[in-house]
């Protein structure tokens, strides 16, 4: 469909320090209860919960006692280049609205997959069984994000009604909503993180702190040579992590991926 | 009519239909079937609050905003004008909203029947069942509280000792072995530790970014100190047996055996000593000599850390202007008085106690109400050697238990006697907000409210360095029937004829806040945290190496295996369990199914005969059996393996019931030499190839 | 009934069809009445307001503007229709001589109920819908007088400001929404079309106006 690359003035973006993630799971907690995810009865089954942010473990493949850890965030990485973006036969997901968040529309999905299949980060979910909030659960859904059907994929959407409700926020007080100050918007997942992690903002915009993080030598994405573009970034000082960003090579180094 | 009739009749009825709009605004509005979905809930719509509050079901007493939606909440967020928590919260506090409203919430007051189910009465009938067990008890009462930071505590015990029972315990905690150890080091006050002006922390056992002390606060230092992208402002070295959550957030790891914890912190006051780092206090040169015996060789024997580690972290800890040493224990209860002692002599020979960034002598808060407990007392009292006690029959059981906020019956292991308590007490009460395994084996089930849903306070939790107030306020109705479990004990107290000095839970909070000198108002209207740097008095602290050389005796582990458990906070603590949302947390390197993961490095399943997924069948030295599923995972020490604990869970809802081993029931009590203090946690099993 | 006949004849077909038309008719005219009337109204369930509330009474004699009950909060959320404590602040008694004033005053004032959630909201939207009213209220700020302003909402919403009654809200038995509910193709003629109202800048995509 929209095969063509849209450039916006505007382009929200993460910038996950993966040194200081120490995987407590908090954000993942915090999202599931910003966007409505219905829980799971055994979360520990990754091929049947359905997880928008989701925190792996990364190890340097090395024996103890030399062994490190690391965890990594993953939420959708909101690609320049989506390539969900260009199988979906419904237009049930989009890149067009500045900001460059790419949208999902569940109501409009028809469940075909195609995006799934796609996605080369599996930050897409497919809701197999309608979603269950046994008990009294309901009561605490959040009112931002209508609850999604059986039937249709989901995936993160950087808790876009945060960036609308910041939008109206700046309206309301006379502020232009098209130039939010650093962190009028942030994600439920930014503003839960304990040891600070992530950080989020206009990636195209000085003023706000992401705009520098995104120029560390320290920062990397993933799979960033598939040319994807994706507008989440991860920072780590330690090599072997941003290696395990992409597949390299043993004679490459990271860092020296031309991005088109 | 004839046929051809009532054909033509037929064809005017559908030019007819055909030629009103009532087709086409059937079909019209078939737009509104995309977005009919009466089986899924509906969103509810209202003005949105943001309250700030604090939760109790997290044990650092996280401050955070709870969003409310036409009165219901719908969110708990991280507060960044909180002046402990900075804007941090952990996995837990963020999943309270949820838990207000969670299958295993306790709805009504419930009363065991003879034939052991749970019938729903009233609350007029429970207040009636309290009073008139509570009266027929006269002294032979017992209580205990969960919750270390409520001033509920007070209105408890001022009820019991104003009636002649002083068997008012709190659960073990991390406070209690650190109270003993300050206390033999000669602290008068209370120990508390400021990490945040500190420039190099090492924490021996304690995960002080997952689950030790006030960890929130900790995590907002660790934040702020380690700025995204930048150079970290503090160096953190931690020491433990797995590579836990906090080890993913150490510039250094020191990879120990479990148990060892003593030996690593006196081969580094050695190496100390050595570098000329030496605090001068009473006792130093008996202190000295005996820690001259921790050789880093026989430190790396002892603890298998690597001797270049073990060098790393003392250059860390002599290079750094404020360095500050932590020791806790892994599970956050059970631990042994000797690390802290060994962590307190090697802070004195660093100098760093009573300085910024250092240990901090705090003054213990004096009670409100009238008779109540001096807390200062009750972290001498042990539960445990009252549950063994009352098991074996050396102590009366008591006509009547209350157990607040608390789980005993799954938080501590089989041999404390908690069960046998609860059975011989002749009449149990539990207040709490779940239905727990300790519910479970109670007569008396009183629904308790949340920390979000009635009057409470947070008193500053052990780890701080600061003295810090915050109120629960009660920011949304209480669920069902909850009831505030303030207002339902001080209401006892009266019915009862006891004198507490208080009317009701606002006008303790006030005489708590006051006592502090505290913005009451404010913090009541607009939910101000209140802190202080206050000092207490300045303790004789002395090098006791008696009692360190005593505690240091604790028989090691001889077992070929070691268990080391490892707390996830997310996952819950034992009041609450798994909270529902946080399911998805648990990893599958901590639960496949309906088994724990075992986590182990590949020498360690080398030597077990075990493959990746492979089951395991581990048998504690108490006898009891649990099989698990392997995984190789090279952050574990050497013959150890890693479980995680809050699984295992009888009681509770579908999201906690049923899933893997209680990592605790695992492990036996002992009494650590010199203090006498009972202690468990680490447990030394048998496995093999199940 | 007639006999059977295999062979029909002129005679007889003319018979049938003059007879047929009749039944034609009748079937055109039961089904027209069935179709534009009978039906319609089956399908609506005709539902009436709490309280018999008069914009012209508030606005026009007690001259109260339009943002005293219906205003962006601080936080740029839209306030709706008022809550019973607002409308508590004048009405804390009886006032006129009203007779659903003072039935309001008795049921809703003094005993707490909450009228806000029994009022019926004839555009109301799916919970996929985000809608903000703060981002639409551009031009509103030039508007003076409560008649320009009720021109600019009713756009979307139907024209309350001039009525003393509440308009009857009439909810689809079978998909349970008002007749007034606006559908996408009603914000597509500026969201679509971006010049309709001036350059109204309005982004046509998807998740600008779903949740």
């Amino acid at each position: 469909m929209s095969s063509e690359v849209k450039e916006f003035k505007i382009k929200w973006g993460m910038v996950i320090d993966l040194d200081k993630c120490t995987g407590c799971g908090a954000c993942m907690v915090a999202c599931q209860a910003e966007n409505n995810v219905a829980p799971a009865v055994d979360g520990s089954n990754k091929l049947r919960s359905l997880n928008w942010l989701k925190v792996f473990r990364l190890s340097n493949h090395k024996p103890f006692p030399d062994h490190e850890t690391v965890y990594l965030p993953r939420p959708c990485m909101q690609c320049g280049k989506p390539s969900c973006v260009a199988v979906c036969p419904v237009i049930a997901t989009d890149k067009r609205e500045e900001g460059g968040i790419v949208s999902q529309i569940p109501p409009r999905c028809i469940g075909c997959r195609y995006c799934m299949a796609s996605c080369p980060y599996h930050a897409r979910y497919f809701n197999w069984y309608d979603p269950k909030w046994p008990g009294d659960l309901a009561q605490a859904l959040s009112p931002d994000v209508s609850t999604r059907m059986r039937g249709v994929v989901e995936k993160c959407s950087f808790c876009h009604h945060r960036f609308m409700s910041a939008q109206a926020k700046a309206r309301a007080n006379g502020q232009d909503p098209m130039n939010l100050p650093d962190g009028a918007y942030v994600t439920a997942c930014t503003e839960a993180c304990p040891n600070g992690a992530i950080t989020f903002g206009d990636l195209n915009n000085p003023a706000h702190k992401v705009h520098e993080l995104i120029k560390s030598p320290y920062a990397f994405r993933l799979l960033e040579r598939l040319g994807t573009d994706p507008q989440v970034y991860y920072l780590s000082k330690r090599e072997w992590v941003r290696r395990e960003g992409d597949n390299y090579l043993e004679n490459e180094k990271t860092g020296e991926a031309v991005i088109k | 009519m004839d046929r051809r009739g009532f054909l033509k009749f037929a064809a005017g009825g559908t030019v007819g239909l055909v030629a009103s709009p009532i087709i086409w605004n059937t079909l019209y509005d078939a737009v509104y079937w995309t977005q009919n979905w009466g089986w899924i809930p509906r969103l509810k719509k209202g003005a949105s609050e943001y309250l700030p509050t604090v939760s109790k079901l997290c044990p650092s007493g996280t401050g955070f905003l709870v969003r409310t939606v036409a009165g219901t909440p719908v969110r708990t967020l991280s507060d960044r004008n909180n002046p402990v928590s900075h804007g941090s919260m952990t996995a837990l506090a963020a999943a309270e909203a949820e838990l207000r409203v969670s299958p295993a919430r306790l709805k009504k007051p419930l009363r065991r029947s003879p034939d052991g189910a749970y019938v729903a009465i009233s609350w007029a009938e429970a207040e009636k069942l309290l009073k008139e067990h509570m009266q027929a008890a006269g002294s032979s009462v017992a209580a205990f509280s969960g919750d270390p930071t409520t001033s509920i505590n007070e209105v408890l015990s001022a009820m019991l000792y104003q009636r002649g029972s002083a068997d008012f315990y709190l659960m073990p905690d991390e406070e209690q072995p650190a109270a003993a150890a300050w206390t033999a080091m000669g602290g008068q006050g209370r120990l508390g530790y400021d990490i945040e002006h500190s420039d190099c922390v090492l924490a021996v056992g304690a995960p002080i970014l997952e689950s030790w002390g006030v960890v929130a606060a900790n995590r907002s230092v660790f934040n702020r100190t380690h700025p995204a992208g930048g150079t970290p402002a503090q160096t953190f070295v931690y020491a433990s047996p797995v590579q836990n959550n906090t080890a993913a957030g150490a510039d250094l790891w020191l990879p120990i055996k479990p148990g060892t914890e003593m030996a690593l912190l006196l081969g580094i006051a050695h190496l100390l000593i050595k570098a000329g780092k030496s605090g001068f206090a009473a006792g130093l040169p008996n202190f000295a000599g005996f820690a001259a015996a921790y050789t880093p060789e026989k430190v790396t024997a002892i603890t298998g850390v690597p001797a270049d580690r073990l060098e790393a972290a003392v250059k860390a800890l002599t290079g750094a202007k404020k360095p500050l040493v932590i020791a806790g224990s892994a599970l956050g209860s059970g631990g042994a008085a000797g690390p802290v002692m060994a962590a307190i002599a090697v802070n004195m020979l660093l100098g760093s106690v009573g300085r910024e960034g250092g240990l901090v002598d705090m003054p213990f808060p004096s009670p409100v109400v009238n008779g109540a407990a001096e807390y200062r007392h009750l972290l001498t009292r042990s539960l445990v050697r009252y549950t063994q006690s009352v098991a074996a029959g050396k102590t009366s059981a008591p006509k009547m238990l209350i157990v607040y906020a608390a789980n005993p019956v799954y938080a501590l292991p089989s041999d404390a006697g908690v069960r046998e308590t609860l059975k011989k007490a002749g009449f149990s009460v539990a207040v709490a907000s779940f239905m727990s395994e300790t519910c479970e084996a109670c007569d008396l089930v009183l629904p308790a409210a949340l920390g979000m849903e009635a009057f409470d306070d947070v008193l500053t939790p052990y780890g701080s360095g600061l003295t810090t107030y915050a109120l629960a306020r009660p920011v949304a109705k209480p669920f069902a029937e909850a009831r505030s479990a303030g207002e339902l004990f001080i209401a006892l107290a009266q019915e009862v004829g006891v004198d507490l000095g208080v009317k009701d839970m606002p006008e303790l909070l006030y005489k708590r806040a006051y006592a502090l000198g505290a913005p009451f108002r404010a913090m009541l209207e607009s939910g101000t945290v209140h802190t202080a740097v206050e000092k207490g008095p300045v303790s004789p602290l002395f090098y006791n190496w008696e009692a360190i050389k005593a505690a240091a005796s604790a028989k090691a582990a001889d077992a070929p295996l070691q268990i080391a458990p490892v707390v996830v906070l997310g996952m819950g603590t034992a009041q609450t369990a798994i909270p529902p949302f946080a399911t998805k947390v648990v990893t599958e390197y901590q639960l496949a199914g309906k088994l724990s993961v075992a986590q182990m490095n590949a020498a360690t399943a080398a030597r077990l005969k075990v493959k990746d997924g492979d089951l395991l069948k581990i048998t504690a030295a108490n006898k009891v059996e649990t099989t698990v599923r392997a995984a190789v995972f090279e952050g574990v020490m050497t013959d150890t393996v890693s479980l995680t604990a809050g699984l295992g869970h009888t009681a509770f809802d579908q999201f906690s019931k049923g899933k893997g081993a209680n990592v605790v029931t695992l492990t036996s009590i002992s009494r650590e030499p010199g203090t006498n203090l009972p202690v468990w946690g680490n447990a030394d099993v048998n496995a093999a190839r199940a | 009934m007639e006999e059977r006949n295999n062979t029909t004849t002129p005679e007889s077909a003319g018979k049938t069809c003059c007879c047929g038309w009749g039944a034609f008719v009748v079937g055109l005219v039961v089904a027209l009445i069935l179709g534009w009337w009978v039906l319609p109204n089956l399908m609506k369930e005709t539902k009436k307001q709490p309280i018999a509330f008069s914009h012209v009474e508030h606005v026009q004699n007690q001259g109260m503007t339009c943002d005293q009950c219906h205003f962006v909060r601080a936080d740029g959320t839209f306030s709706g229709a008022p809550t019973t404590e607002q409308c508590a602040e004048c009405h804390f008694t009886i006032l006129g001589k009203d007779p659903e004033e003072a039935r309001f005053v008795r049921e809703y004032v003094q005993t707490g109920r909450e009228i806000k959630t029994e009022w019926l909201i004839y555009q109301k939207q799916p919970d996929n819908v985000f809608f903000s009213h703060a981002l639409h209220f551009g031009p509103l700020a030039e508007l003076q007088t409560p008649a320009d302003i009720a021109k600019f909402c009713s756009k979307c919403h139907l024209n309350v400001a001039e009525t003393s009654v509440p308009p009857l809200y009439r909810e689809n038995r079978l998909s349970g929404y008002s007749e007034n509910t606006m559908l996408m193709w009603g914000c597509e003629r500026c969201h679509a079309e971006h010049m309709a109202l001036g350059n109204t800048n309005a982004s046509n995509a998807c998740f600008t106006c779903h949740k």
